[in-house]
């Protein structure tokens, strides 16, 4: 039995046989060909490119819905036709007798250190699609790595070097009960995926493909974020055990599905989810969600040689909607700091970006890009289910510039006799302090009010969420953040709209009781926590809950509303 | 044979999609294309050629065309560097 220690990225428990699921390398069994030989290798060679080609042009409409992934697969047909990769594959055939496979192998490698050896670190990366293209040449010709995900059976248990997004959501298809990778991270969109599929991963294992062979018994631990090879009988029964009541816990968690999240004394409460991409609305109306109450849109703008247009913003912005109607989507508008986009974007190195250019102030500082947005929501909300909110508001003259710049894009749709939603709901992130003293005259001008507890607890204490040595500083339950919280939900309600809570804090069940107790209207949390979270409203009482918050208002050191909160939990 | 000298004025430079346009465009003539970047040449029907430039903002191509549709070619091909390919 060993125990090889990870990083937590999903929780869930699985028990199983180990997968290794890689890019197999590649042998040539053959380098050299006889002067005889040269036509039947062209042939070879003309008969591999259409073959792959037609692959290509398979996956180019797999691909259709996403303009990124068709724009490489197009280069990488561009690569096969290449009159130079041609000619030169045809001269190493013919003059120096090499094998298809060698002289492939031998133009493309020369090829790819070509790239890597190229100052500019972001055309060095592009070696990548040439090694993309040579793989498949190569995987056709030699008939090795072909569908290496085929051998995958139900129930076993993924050790991978790194996955992708949607290699998370096929292993899922295929009935895979765990994911484990030797690299990665918590905040991958993989992660993202998988925390949403309730897929346990556990990722960054150091040499866990040299250790781990195929079919070797396997425990995944994903709440402790390891995993047990060979494990003994008696560690095998206890994690058994886990197993059972862990089933049987989200077997009791499906039944709340159909069921309000209401308290024990009948106060209703609107319970959303927060998603990131596209992808996880499938787990939300799984669980069905009263809503998205944050539909982060960073990921359509990151990773990326440009910038998304309207209409490439609006297609996926009408699916999610289209998705989810009747129930809302409220769509935040781009949330990222200037130092993510200065790619893209004309933004000078900022010393402490937390500070700096990040959320409504890089919108506000680039028109074009904002009103694409903004346009590209606003068509998307032609059946009157989609919200904006806008991140990073500081004070009540963003939003007021915000909302005449919603009506300009209203009148500039209506010119070009294009519907939309022209009397669309307008909220704002409640996440810098000022925001929240400020909250009545914010709450005038909008529509509903949405608390982002991370950067509220960041700005309010004066601590960096990234810093690990500020990381005890860090205290959500500290009384200055409850006061504001109180604060915006009081003046939300005098200005007669909701408030809602997005933020980590909605989906840690310590916390639940006390927002709801500080008039919390809506909980916004990620799609894999809901039913957890459903259950734990329907287990308290409001007037517990609003008994809670003010004793927590009372007290004077967070230490002791800690104590008072997990006394009471 | 006709040349023509063009600036890059796409803030990202000659990145893959820019690199696909050109080669695309280029391939549906019969004439040769070629691109000049100071002492590099490269033939420019070849991705792999138009993507080794590595050219960036604000630097200077030689467009050179030779054949019956020469001129057609070298209109689109500084029509697409105008447009920025598209961006922005």
């Amino acid at each position: 039995m060993k125990r090889l220690k990870g990083i937590q990225v999903a929780n869930g428990y699985a028990v199983g046989k180990a997968a290794i699921v890689s890019r197999p390398r590649l042998q040539i069994s053959r380098k050299q060909i006889g002067p005889d030989e040269i036509e039947q290798e062209l042939q070879r060679f003309q008969d591999s490119l259409d073959k792959v080609k037609a692959e290509l042009n398979l996956l180019i409409d797999d691909y259709a819905h996403s303009r990124d992934n068709r724009d490489i697969l197009t280069t990488h047909k561009l690569i096969l036709e290449d009159p130079e990769f041609i000619a030169n594959i045809t001269t190493l055939i013919r003059k120096e007798l090499l094998s298809l496979e060698q002289a492939l192998h031998q133009h493309f490698t020369e090829v790819i250190d070509l790239f890597r050896n190229m100052e500019n670190s972001y055309y060095a990366e592009k070696s990548s699609d040439f090694e993309d293209v040579a793989y498949r040449l190569l995987s056709y010709l030699t008939n090795q790595g072909r569908d290496y995900l085929s051998g995958l059976s139900e129930g076993a248990i993924v050790i991978t070097e790194n996955v992708t997004p949607s290699g998370v959501a096929r292993f899922f298809g295929r009935g895979v009960k765990g994911i484990v990778a030797a690299s990665g991270s918590r905040n991958s969109h993989s992660a993202i995926i998988a925390r949403s599929m309730n897929l346990p991963f556990v990722a960054r294992v150091a040499n866990v493909l040299e250790t781990v062979s195929p079919g070797d018994e396997l425990i995944l631990d994903g709440y402790r974020g390891e995993i047990i090879l060979d494990p003994d009988e008696a560690t095998r029964s206890e994690y058994r055990k886990l197993l059972v009541r862990e089933t049987e816990y989200h077997e009791k968690l499906l039944s709340l599905r159909d069921k309000p999240a209401v308290t024990s004394d009948g106060h209703q409460i609107r319970l959303m989810s927060n998603i990131e991409l596209p992808l996880e609305v499938e787990q939300v109306l799984a669980n069905k969600s009263e809503g998205i109450g944050l539909f982060r849109t960073e990921f359509l703008f990151l990773e990326r040689e440009e910038l998304p247009d309207e209409n490439e913003q609006y297609e996926i912005y009408k699916k999610i909607a289209e998705q989810m109607y009747p129930e809302p989507v409220i769509i935040r508008t781009i949330d990222v700091g200037g130092d993510k986009l200065s790619r893209i974007l004309n933004i000078e190195h900022e010393l402490n970006p937390n500070l700096g250019c990040r959320g409504i102030r890089i919108s506000l500082g680039h028109i074009p890009i904002f009103k694409n947005q903004i346009r590209a929501i606003l068509r998307a909300g032609v059946r009157e289910n989609v919200k904006i909110m806008f991140p990073m508001i500081a004070s009540c003259a963003e939003i007021i510039q915000v909302k005449r710049i919603v009506r300009e894009c209203v009148q500039e749709l209506r010119d070009k006799s294009i519907n939309c939603a022209e009397n669309i709901k307008l909220g704002a992130m409640v996440e810098i302090p000022s925001a929240a003293i400020n909250s009545f005259a914010l709450a005038r001008e909008c529509d509903f009010l949405s608390i982002g507890t991370n950067d509220l607890i960041q700005y309010t204490l004066a601590v960096d969420r990234d810093n690990q040595s500020v990381e005890k500083y860090y205290i959500p339950h500290h009384p200055a953040v409850l006061k504001l919280i109180r604060m915006s939900a009081e003046n939300a309600h005098k200005n007669g709209i909701k408030l809602a809570v997005c933020g980590e804090m909605a989906s840690q069940s310590l916390y639940v009781p006390l927002l709801i107790g500080l008039g919390v209207d809506e909980l916004s949390v990620s799609p894999g926590l809901l039913l957890e979270i459903k259950e734990l409203i329907r287990s308290i009482s409001y007037t517990a809950c609003r008994e809670l918050a003010d004793k927590a208002l009372e007290l004077v050191c967070h230490d002791s509303v800690l104590e008072f909160l997990k006394k009471k939990d | 044979m006709i040349r023509k000298t063009i600036v890059i004025e796409n803030k990202l430079g000659m990145h893959a999609r820019p690199a696909t346009m050109i080669v695309k465009a280029a391939t549906k003539y019969r004439s040769e294309f070629r691109i000049r970047k100071g002492d590099a040449e490269i033939n420019g029907k070849s991705i792999m050629g138009v993507m080794t430039l590595a050219a960036e903002y604000n630097s200077e191509l030689e467009l050179i065309a030779d054949g019956v549709d020469e001129e057609y070619l070298i209109e689109e091909i500084a029509g697409l560097f105008a447009s920025k390919f598209g961006e922005e």
